[in-house]
């Protein structure tokens, strides 16, 4: 058994090439168990080390002395060494050993939501999860504690940051089923909907063998979503799981009937649904996202009539939305116009309303721009997509199970069918 | 016109029928000349002529049609009538039952002369105790003597016994039974027959259309009045399950051989109404020319009921309001049908969209007004409807409410292909994303030219994490609990195993668990191949900008 | 604590850029465990993004504020004040939340700003969303008096029918660009030569 010392002598000399890294990775895995077990002293050596050049030696003593709960509890300045090493670490030396790294981040955030300063926490999670990511395409273990960081802080914005991402390298499912629920809250709390119906889509159609209450919460809000949406709950698309088919829907009932009561399209139903189960609502604290349900019934209605009508009465309106009076209904319509859902003109003198077609004539550079842009990001993805797909028509395990159904491979039918998605 | 000829021929042989059957021809009060069908409302609301109506049906649905009438019509006269009619029929049978049934709804209204006769009663009650006993020795001997025509006979003979005593469920039976029995395609026209006339008074419609295929592929030719029998039956399946055009198609291809000799189930009348309404409201323009308006065949049985005829003659001529009128006008008497009661509204509703859609369509602006008195209607309710009609995307059309006109709506092509366009290509991207991300969970650590396969598949196995996790678990939630974030039971969950003793064991084997069933979920996930998603649309193929 | 990007913000007038810099600023801050909370300008900080017209940001901004400090600032609760009436649509209001209040020097430019901007948009708005419209509603929606409304309207092209007090909008012609360069052939290409293989 080593002592401290000489691990810290072996940092000090074996942290320049590649070649000596991976030797003192090799020898600090010798002596992890001696680390741990001073944990208490290693506060002091942790001062003789560069946390820049001898980025792997100082994690593996930070991380030893940071599992210690009592250097954890006393130390005043454990969250700004932690911090100090986040943002002068060398990216290639930790992720030698991301599980270190990720333990120190933990009990950095651990500490964090135990002073009740969430917001502590966000821009050094933010810079670990950049050092200790390979590609922006992977998805750490971080993530999910960097949005629920976010979340207790009120930053919503700053979450963004990571959701913009594209993720395509997962782990661990129970980092994909956190980031996609948390990532839900987060645009759900800046409404964008369409990326809170994507994030929470994620979560809910995940494989998954057992029923996790992460699903259950995320199918919740992705019922009052999709409502918010398009007025309706799409039913499981074929890839979900039989266990989120067969069992959400049995533990989210009050949201089932809530969808039920809204297809309907009568107020005083919704509202009578709403008011009967308040307290379940209030319990999952989603009364916010059911409130804007219930504004979304209006606006669904007048948005049925833009298609039927040329003109229309603010009376009729009123009456086909079941708004009390014109004034409101004329509101109503004024923020639709605002909000660009409808596009209209009010006229006061006639108490009328013409709705216009979408004036969106698809000619103009930004719209092609636009559809440029997204049929760039098609080919993109639908590269990868082929590449994924060539991946795993070379994967042995994949095959075999493949070459159980089918006896032998026709080699011209297996040579036509990719090219259909690219 | 030939059609004429023809048509009254067939009103002839149809009376004439009637007449020669003789059991209405008993009747004293039969009137001379009865009108035609039911159309026995003419203007200022005249009831119902219940009399007319019942001459034209025999057997069980004509007391089975009497009652009906009796239990709807909503009038005292006209049911006391129906009710009386219904008695005189039952006794000319032998069904008690039924009997005894009848006189507790007629009680004493009608006069000591039809006052219940318990005589009556008791001495058909006998005899059939005694028949029936003979019958079924008979069927036994037949049976011990294993003679095939015979055994057939007897739960033929059976089966009619069970029938005209109003035992339809045993009737159904014993007709049943006779099928193993029948040695000629005759035979089993007439067993299945049997079963459809007794299905249809026990409304079990499955067995009509079973019984109607299982005659139909007899190999013997049809004779033209079975054919026409089998149609009708098969019709009246269909109109009972609410297809109402396959229902339409059987009706009018019914031959006008028909004529009175299904009168035990249903009258000539009958199939010119049921046929046009379920015509009217579920075959478009061409069909309703070609099929109905010109169907040689048909025109016999319309001449029966010339409203029918001429409802639909307007409504193909485009004057709604005289086809609505008759509709109107005939409503009130087909709601007392026994078949069609459940499906007036239904088909009512169908005929005035189709009426409606019918209307709008040639025109590029339509004055609502105008609309509105072809329609019997006001302007407001019009608008409703229309406006269901184009909310269900049955007419392409806008309403200005403002100056009451309606305007065709004509969509603009390349709009709406850059917009199909664009909605597709964000579909699709949410896909392949979504499908990517699920794609991604396994392949890392079985992809053979992964370098690091092994070391993560370690580092799976003997996850650093687990018994941390559990530890970060119970310290958050704490702070989820005081958040009141949602996830918190979760956590509480994974907490609680925990704190138990065999907590990390635990939480060890449900990961283990959680990896076995990713990896399974990964293999029975679809493979991108096998995933259908909707191709990109070649925009520019179609004049682009 | 270096308060001078935003500062620098505030003084140079680029007001659109001061909700991220207080949000970038705050979150760097914050990171180092520095009581930041007494000296931060919260109402600068709110103010920026209600003037980006983030009202989400603004609220989870006034929700993660200490209670105690709502209190103790008169300024920040009538800056939030503007951000609820924005928030509810209380298009009046929220003219009545800026004149309500004696702004201090630092952010009265702003508020200023932003008045005139909401002025601006919601012009904007009533161009495109009425075709006749009261006087009166628009001296309402523009924060004006009736006369006032009437003038500023008439600038840009409406006119008045006096006696039944409704002014005619007149529609602002929206201008498109609609020139392709050659570039987009080539891109064409691409795509082609993409679905060919």
């Amino acid at each position: 058994m080593e002592s401290v010392e000489a691990v810290v002598a072996h940092i000090q000399g074996l942290s320049g090439s590649q070649e000596e890294v991976a030797h003192l990775h090799s020898l600090l895995k010798q002596s992890e168990d001696a680390l741990r077990s001073q944990a208490a002293r290693l506060g002091a050596f942790l001062h003789q080390l560069d946390p820049s050049v001898h980025s792997l030696g100082y994690l593996f003593l930070l991380e030893a002395y940071s599992s210690d709960p009592v250097c954890r509890e006393q130390d005043g300045d454990f969250l700004l060494s932690i911090l100090e090493f986040i943002n002068s670490c060398s990216a290639e030396q930790i992720r030698l050993a991301p599980e270190k790294f990720i333990s120190v981040c933990k009990s950095f955030k651990d500490k964090v939501m135990q002073l009740q300063v969430p917001i502590q926490g966000i821009v050094p999670l933010r810079t670990a999860i950049r050092k200790l990511q390979a590609s922006s395409e992977q998805l750490t273990t971080l993530h999910s504690d960097y949005l629920l960081l976010c979340l207790l802080a009120k930053c919503y914005k700053a979450g963004l940051s990571i959701l913009d991402d594209d993720i395509f390298e997962v782990d661990q499912p129970r980092d994909l089923f956190l980031y996609c629920y948390y990532g839900g809250m987060v645009n759900i709390g800046l409404k964008r909907y369409r990326k809170a119906w994507e994030c929470l889509h994620n979560v809910i159609t995940a494989p998954m063998a057992t029923l996790n209450a992460i699903a259950v919460e995320a199918y919740k809000k992705y019922i009052l979503v999709s409502i918010i949406l398009n007025g309706q709950v799409p039913s499981f698309p074929k890839y979900t799981s039989s266990t989120a088919q067969r069992n959400l829907k049995s533990h989210t009932q009050p949201y089932i009937d809530l969808a039920n009561c809204y297809a309907t399209g009568t107020f005083s139903e919704l509202e009578g649904c709403i008011q009967t189960n308040l307290e379940k609502f209030q319990a999952d604290s989603n009364l916010g996202l059911v409130k804007q349900v219930l504004s979304s019934l209006y606006k669904g209605n007048i948005q049925r009539l833009t298609q039927t009508y040329l003109t229309l009465s603010l009376q009729d309106i009123a009456n086909a939305a079941q708004l009390k009076t014109p004034r409101e209904a004329e509101m109503h319509v004024l923020q639709m116009i605002q909000d660009g859902e409808i596009f209209a003109t009010i006229n006061q003198k006639d108490g009328m309303v013409s709705f216009h077609e979408d004036p969106e004539q698809y000619k103009t550079c930004g719209m092609i721009e636009h559809i440029d842009s997204s049929i760039q990001r098609l080919m993109a993805l639908s590269k990868k997509l082929g590449s994924l797909d060539e991946h795993m028509s070379c994967d042995p395990a994949y095959l075999t199970r493949i070459g159980k159904e089918r006896p032998r491979f026709d080699f011209d039918e297996f040579d036509s069918v990719p090219h259909k998605f690219l | 016109m030939e059609g004429d000829d023809e048509g009254t021929f067939v009103v002839a042989t149809g009376y004439d029928a009637t007449y020669a059957n003789g059991d209405v021809g008993d009747d004293p009060r039969l009137p001379p000349t009865p009108r035609l069908g039911k159309a026995a409302v003419g203007g200022g609301g005249d009831l119902m002529d219940v009399e007319a109506y019942a001459a034209l049906y025999t057997g069980r649905t004509k007391v089975a049609r009497l009652l009906f009438i009796g239990e709807w019509c909503g009038n005292e006269g006209v049911q006391l009538e129906a009710f009386r009619l219904a008695h005189d029929e039952i006794k000319k049978g032998e069904d008690s039952h039924l009997y005894r049934e009848v006189m507790t709804k007629i009680g004493d209204r009608l006069g000591p002369r039809y006052a219940f006769d318990q005589v009556w009663a008791d001495a058909v009650d006998r005899r059939a105790e005694v028949r029936k006993e003979k019958l079924e020795n008979e069927l036994n001997i037949y049976k011990t003597n294993l003679i095939k025509e015979s055994i057939r006979m007897g739960f033929n003979d059976l089966a009619d016994f069970f029938y005209a005593h109003g035992q339809l469920g045993d009737a159904f039976k014993n007709y049943v039974r006779t099928r193993d029995y029948c040695t000629t395609s005759k035979h089993i026209i007439h067993m299945c027959l049997n079963v459809i006339l007794v299905s249809i008074e026990l409304s079990q419609f499955m067995h009509v259309s079973n019984y109607v295929s299982k005659a139909e592929q007899t190999p013997e030719q049809l004779d033209p009045v079975t054919h026409s029998k089998l149609r009708c039956a098969a019709g009246l399946a269909h109109l009972e399950t609410k297809k109402y055009k396959l229902a339409a198609r059987k009706f009018l291809e019914t031959g006008h051989e028909l004529g009175n000799n299904y009168t035990d189930v249903i009258a000539p009348q009958d199939v010119a109404i049921y046929g046009g309404l379920c015509a009217l409201a579920s075959f478009d323009r061409t069909e309703l020319k070609n099929k109905v308006i010109d169907n040689i065949n048909f025109r016999n049985f319309l001449e029966l009921v010339p409203e029918v005829r001429e409802l639909i003659n307007d409504f193909y001529a485009s004057r709604y309001a005289s086809c609505l009128e008759y509709l109107e006008n005939l409503k009130p008497n087909l709601l007392l049908d026994i078949h069609l009661h459940d499906h007036v509204e239904t088909l009512y509703t169908e005929i005035r969209h189709k009426a409606i859609i019918q209307y709008t369509i040639p025109f590029i602006s339509v004055d609502l007004h105008t609309m509105a008195g072809a329609f019997k209607t006001n302007v407001a309710g019009l608008e409703k409807e229309l406006e269901a009609l184009i909310t269900d995307n049955q007419i392409q059309a806008r309403i200005d409410s403002h100056n009451k006109i309606l305007y065709a709506r004509h969509a603009d092509q390349r709009n709406a292909t850059f917009q199909r366009v664009l909605q597709t290509g964000v579909e699709f991207e949410r896909d392949v994303r979504a499908m990517l991300l699920k794609e991604s969970k396994a392949p890392r650590r079985r992809s053979p030219s992964h370098i690091h396969a092994k070391g993560q598949r370690k580092t799976w196995d003997h996850d650093p994490t687990v018994a941390e996790a559990a530890a970060i678990c119970h310290r958050t939630s704490v702070w989820a609990v005081q958040r009141r974030l949602p996830w918190a039971a979760h956590v509480k969950l994974g907490a609680r195993s925990r704190e138990s003793q065999q907590g990390q064991r635990l939480v060890e084997r449900e990961r283990e668990r959680a990896e076995v069933n990713i990896n399974e979920s990964y293999e029975s996930a679809p493979s991108p191949r096998r995933c259908s998603l909707p191709a990109l649309t070649p925009w520019w193929n179609r004049g682009g900008p | 604590m270096d308060l001078s990007p935003i500062q620098n913000a505030v003084a140079s007038g680029s007001y659109a850029t001061i909700a991220d810099a207080c949000d970038e600023l705050m979150l760097q801050v914050a990171s180092r465990g520095i009581a930041y909370q007494e000296d931060w300008p919260f109402t600068v900080h709110l103010l920026g993004h209600i003037f980006a017209n983030d009202l989400n940001s603004a609220r989870f901004l006034w929700k993660s504020i200490p209670q105690g400090f709502k209190e103790s600032n008169p300024e920040l609760v009538a800056a939030w004040r503007i951000g609820q009436c924005l928030w509810t649509r209380d298009y009046a209001g929220v003219y009545d939340a800026i004149r309500g209040f004696e702004w201090s020097p630092e952010v009265a430019g702003l508020v200023t700003a932003f008045s005139e901007n909401y002025t601006k948009k919601m012009f904007q708005l009533l161009s495109s969303a009425y075709s006749t419209i009261g006087v009166a509603d628009v001296a309402h929606f523009l924060g004006m008096s009736e006369d006032e409304a009437t003038n500023y309207a008439s600038q840009h092209g409406w006119t008045l029918d006096s006696s039944s007090k409704m002014l005619t909008v007149k529609k602002p012609k929206t201008i498109t660009e609609q020139k392709l360069d050659p570039s987009k052939l080539q891109r064409l290409t691409e795509y082609v030569f993409h679905l060919e293989h």
